[in-house]
């Protein structure tokens, strides 16, 4: 088994003190942004990316994937301890595991909350680790119109299965794209929308973006909402552990679901939010007592935490052997490995074979010694929500504003983060979704360079995306997605007129 | 480690503010600005620059890449103008100085930098996949057999690649569409991939793909052959590759890589960067990473330099015209 | 489960009221970002249409496609504004009350002047009287706790980054004082 080989040396990679160490670093860091209120993974990635710029590649990669890690365990404590998501797709797992914390099965909630991330996280990994050698060979067939096609996919998708209304989804995603356009185009070498401005020379840089959008529009939001915060301190006893985990087999079919849900809307992007509340309606769908759910369901914290954490872990898989991600903390790592000198796609894997499979493996070890260390910290966590808000704010914008600007070292882009912070705060309140101008702003360009190129590679031919069959099955599945709800409506009329025929005949 | 050097760097620039020593020396870590992506030939050589530096102690001060590789490198142009009169940032140059003025309107002009010295002079070689035609003349005539026109993979629009690409058209004949990639390591993927039919990256850019038996290289653009000839694939060494005008194409073009200092410094901390940059082109990092990369060796300063650039710029700007890529 | 009886109550003293009134209404807001977006969509469409944005014989010009994305940017702000106007003759919700406000300003208005301090006095002399200013006026929090925190936030962000990282953070006429 080849993948097994490599694997085994990846593990030979990282079991070096220091890895290990930057491994605990990692970890510690992504659990503390993960409970801090106006943090959490992607931002948490984001702003301390910077960070790792001088290190080399491996080590790197591997403290940021465990930021993401302890970021992902962070966001549950907060979600069932206190009822605050720390991540959108914490969201699904506070319905059930608030009132189990409030019913005082709070120990009991956290660990069915980190063992189903454990799982589902392990579930996408072993998908990681035998399908990536064959997808980095089929990787090489991606020139520009398949690339294109991807990216179409990946834009489709947004507008397709989002749940805001489109019109909104269509504004963040063209406000996005245009954004992306800033500065010099590539393909023709000319520069566009910089008003001879030099600062817009260099463009709209994503990270600033995002730590804007998020980091700083997060804050804004806090402050506005009462802050009272009430919940129940937790520590954890072996005997809660070992009685949940004995009780594991038992949902067996809602963890496989779950896990399959996250690696299925991972690796086509779609996005670790989706996965949480698909997997959370489909087990109360599929429930005998679908009304339990919402009032203190164990089955309520594994059906959507094995999903997030599935997703997030599958994104990966994409952004490395494509380039693409899968998920928004997914495309600030892609820009990481860039920063690092990686190019993410078909070759990594056969240039790179230390970083692809220290990765993998990290993700193995990451998620063994996230789940222990936080099962035994989550007091200490805990206790972070009692810090006043009055001191942690202020760090917080000290930290994005060091974060925005290392990334160019331009004290223009402190300020975009600003204007970026307000129109995060404004967008979110009157209900713009945020994801697609994110998606835009990273893949905007590059989707359109990859349209050019086809279009020069074609003599400006469009027939090149459907030239052959795999560039062709993608273009047409996008064109699909983007028609969803309408096809989706669609089957259900006819499905409806099925059944009242079938009831009245 | 890094904490005490900097103690020291301290101490002894204190020291050095005293009139006894006449020479300057940089107080603050040095910036080296790159105007590219990381990973590209002009970051590998920064931090090629940075550890030679370090390693040989040859600098109080830590020596910090800084990648300004935004708007195809306009970026560090921009920055390096607008630092006029800081000693601690110095750019590494390529054509770029010549061409982006021209094709993008960019207001910027070398002459308000104060030249350092060239240090090295960079090949093109023509490549294709190693699957596709073998020489120089059956690539020609495959080219103009091909119903529609040969893909040529190249980094940025309206630059070196770009430019080679028109001068290989108006000698062979052949027409070839001209694919701009975001970095060299990208127009090789693609041609890995066959998604282009050729490329005409630097040596560097294709050093990886070719010892994977995965491209062949067809000729050198330069008048002579690449002095190198110790084997890097099992058959080959640079030296093998033979010259485009032997193979009956003539065309050549080499380019500069230079070390800049920005405007209105002064004549002391002009001298020492000269005397730095002529020490690291001396270390053993420096000629192990020629060879490597198949560079040409050169070190220019003072006059020479500045009539070397002034010649440079001359052809490179009769070059975009030809080709019609200077901006209206 | 006797451990996780104990209960951590974390109340915020400076709340905002319920019963605040409301300043303006998520309608509004709406309305001006729509305009907002369209007069961006203006500025945008034009610079691309002088960029050119055509269709030549290598394919678009660099202007195609940002010029038909402000196209549709301007068209979906037109859409929601029309949306925004015929919603808002229902009910109004509250985009923020004047209490919320207050807070909201409480946050952004020393992130203005924290920006503004950095642009000429470094990064680190304004994270100093961010973090001590913020924690003392709006957190209430006595004087040397705040300095206290404030001083040994920034310097271990100043060892972190300045010294062990490499990253260079703007810096003023006090670390240069210090020789930095």
């Amino acid at each position: 088994m080849e993948a097994f080989g490599l694997l085994l040396h990846g593990f030979a990679v990282l079991l070096t003190w220091k890895t290990l160490v930057l491994m605990m670093v990692g970890l510690v860091l992504g659990i503390f942004v993960g409970v801090l209120p106006g943090l959490g993974g992607p931002n948490g990635v984001a702003i301390l990316l910077p960070l790792t710029f001088t290190m080399d590649p491996t080590s790197a990669i591997v403290m940021l994937s465990c930021i993401y890690w302890g970021a992902l365990f962070g966001g549950a404590i907060t979600s069932i301890l206190f009822n605050i998501p720390g991540e959108a797709w914490s969201v699904a797992t506070t319905f059930d595991g608030y009132p189990m914390a409030q019913q005082g099965r709070a120990a009991e909630a956290l660990t069915a909350a980190f063992t189903s991330s454990f799982i589902g996280s392990l579930v996408a990994v072993l998908l990681i680790t035998f399908l990536a050698p064959m997808i980095s060979s089929f990787a090489l067939k991606f020139g520009p119109p398949e690339f294109f096609a991807v990216y179409l996919l990946t834009f489709c998708s947004f507008v397709g299965l989002g749940r805001e209304a489109k019109h909104k989804t269509v504004i963040s995603m063209s406000l996005g794209l245009l954004l992306a356009g800033v500065g010099m185009d590539t393909v023709s070498g000319q520069l566009r929308m910089t008003f001879g401005s030099s600062e817009l020379l260099r463009g709209i840089n994503f990270l600033v973006a995002v730590i804007g959008l998020f980091g700083i529009s997060e804050i804004l939001l806090t402050m506005e909402e009462r802050l009272a915060l009430r919940g129940h301190a937790a520590s954890i006893s072996l005997r809660v552990v070992l009685s949940v985990w004995k009780d594991l087999p038992k949902y067996w079919v809602t963890l496989l679901r779950s896990s399959f849900i996250g690696c299925w809307l991972g690796i086509t992007p779609g996005g670790a939010i989706a996965a949480s509340f698909m997997g959370y309606n489909l087990a109360k769908r599929f429930a005998k007592d679908p009304e339990s759910f919402g009032k203190g369901r164990i089955e309520g914290v594994f059906a959507p935490e094995t999903a997030a954490h599935a997703s997030g872990t599958s994104a990966l898989l994409p952004m490395l052997a494509l380039g693409i991600p899968g998920s928004g903390t997914a495309a600030i790592l892609l820009g990481g490995l860039m920063v690092w000198g990686l190019n993410p796609g078909p070759l990594l894997f056969v240039e790179h074979k230390d970083f692809v499979w220290g990765l993998i493996a990290s993700m193995y070890l990451g998620n063994v010694v996230g789940l222990v260390l936080v099962l035994t910290t989550v007091p200490i966590f805990a206790s972070i929500l009692r810090v006043p808000f009055a001191a942690v704010a202020p760090m917080i914008v000290v930290s994005c504003a060091i974060g925005a600007y290392a990334i160019q070292n331009a004290m223009f882009d402190i300020w975009l983060m600003l204007g970026f912070g307000v129109v995060g705060y404004v967008f979110k309140k009157i209900g713009i979704p945020l994801a697609p101008f994110t998606l835009a702003l990273v893949l905007g360009n590059r989707a359109e360079d990859a349209f050019r190129l086809s279009m020069i590679g074609s003599g400006g031919d469009l027939k090149v995306f459907w030239s052959n069959g795999l560039v062709g099955s993608i273009a047409t599945l996008a064109i699909v997605l983007l028609f969803w709800p309408l096809i989706d409506a669609l089957l259900g009329r006819l499905a409806l007129t099925g059944r009242t025929k079938a009831a009245s005949g | 480690m890094r904490i005490s050097v900097k103690a020291v760097g301290a101490a002894a620039a204190l020291l050095l503010s005293a009139p006894a020593f006449a020479g300057w020396e940089p107080t603050k870590p040095v910036e080296i600005v790159v105007a590219a992506g990381a990973g590209g030939a002009s970051d590998q050589m920064a931090r090629m620059m940075q550890a030679a530096i370090q390693k040989n102690n040859l600098m109080k001060q830590p020596m910090v890449v800084s990648l300004k590789g935004g708007a195809s490198g306009a970026e560090a142009l921009m920055y390096m103008k607008s630092s006029e009169g800081d000693p601690n940032k110095v750019l590494i140059a390529y054509s770029l100085i010549y061409m982006l003025p021209l094709s993008a309107k960019i207001p910027f002009n070398w002459r308000e930098l104060t030249p350092v010295s060239v240090i090295a002079l960079d090949q093109f070689v023509l490549w294709d996949n190693s699957a596709g035609p073998k020489t120089v003349k059956e690539f020609v005539d495959a080219a103009k057999a091909a119903s529609a026109p040969f893909k040529m993979g190249g980094t940025g629009s309206k630059r070196e690649d770009h430019v080679l690409t028109v001068f290989l058209e108006q000698k062979t004949g052949a027409k070839f569409s001209y694919l701009p990639y975001k970095s060299g390591g990208e127009a090789a993927t693609q041609l890995v991939g066959n998604h282009t039919e050729s490329n005409v990256n630097n040596p560097s850019e294709n050093l990886e793909v070719w010892r994977a038996g995965q491209v062949r290289p067809l000729c050198v653009f330069d008048k002579e052959r690449i002095a190198y000839t110790s084997k890097v694939t099992d058959t080959q060494s640079w030296a093998d590759i033979p010259t485009c005008k032997e193979e009956g194409v003539d065309v050549q073009y080499l380019m500069l890589r230079a070390m800049f200092l920005p405007g209105k410094v002064t004549p002391e901390q002009q001298a020492f960067y000269v005397e730095l940059f002529h020490k690291v082109t001396q270390t053993a990092e420096y000629k192990d990473y020629m060879e490597k990369q198949a560079l040409k060796p050169i070190f220019l300063t003072g006059k020479d330099m500045v009539q070397f650039l002034e010649e440079d710029d001359a052809t490179n700007r009769s070059l975009m015209t030809e080709a019609g890529f200077v901006a209206k | 489960m006797s451990q996780t009886d104990l209960e951590i109550v974390v109340d915020d003293p400076t709340a905002p009221e319920e019963n605040s009134p409301s300043v303006t209404s998520s309608g509004t807001v709406e309305i001006i970002v729509c305009l907002l977006l369209l007069a961006l969509a203006a500025i945008l469409g034009y610079d691309n249409w002088r960029t050119g944005a055509s269709w030549d014989s290598t394919g678009p010009e660099p202007g195609y496609f940002p010029f038909y994305l402000s196209i549709i940017l301007g068209g979906s702000s037109v859409y929601g504004l029309i949306a925004a106007l015929i919603a808002r003759r229902g009910a109004a919700d509250t985009f923020v009350t004047r209490a919320q406000a207050r807070r909201v300003m409480a946050v952004f208005v020393p992130t203005l002047l924290f920006c503004l301090v950095t642009q000429f006095l470094g990064l680190y002399v304004a994270s100093f009287l961010l973090i001590a200013g913020f924690m003392r006026a709006v957190g209430k929090i006595a004087l040397w706790k705040s300095l206290l925190t404030a001083f040994l936030f920034t310097a271990i962000m100043f060892v972190t980054f300045d010294i062990a990282f490499d990253v260079i953070m703007p810096k003023g006429p006090l670390e240069a004082a210090f020789g930095y």
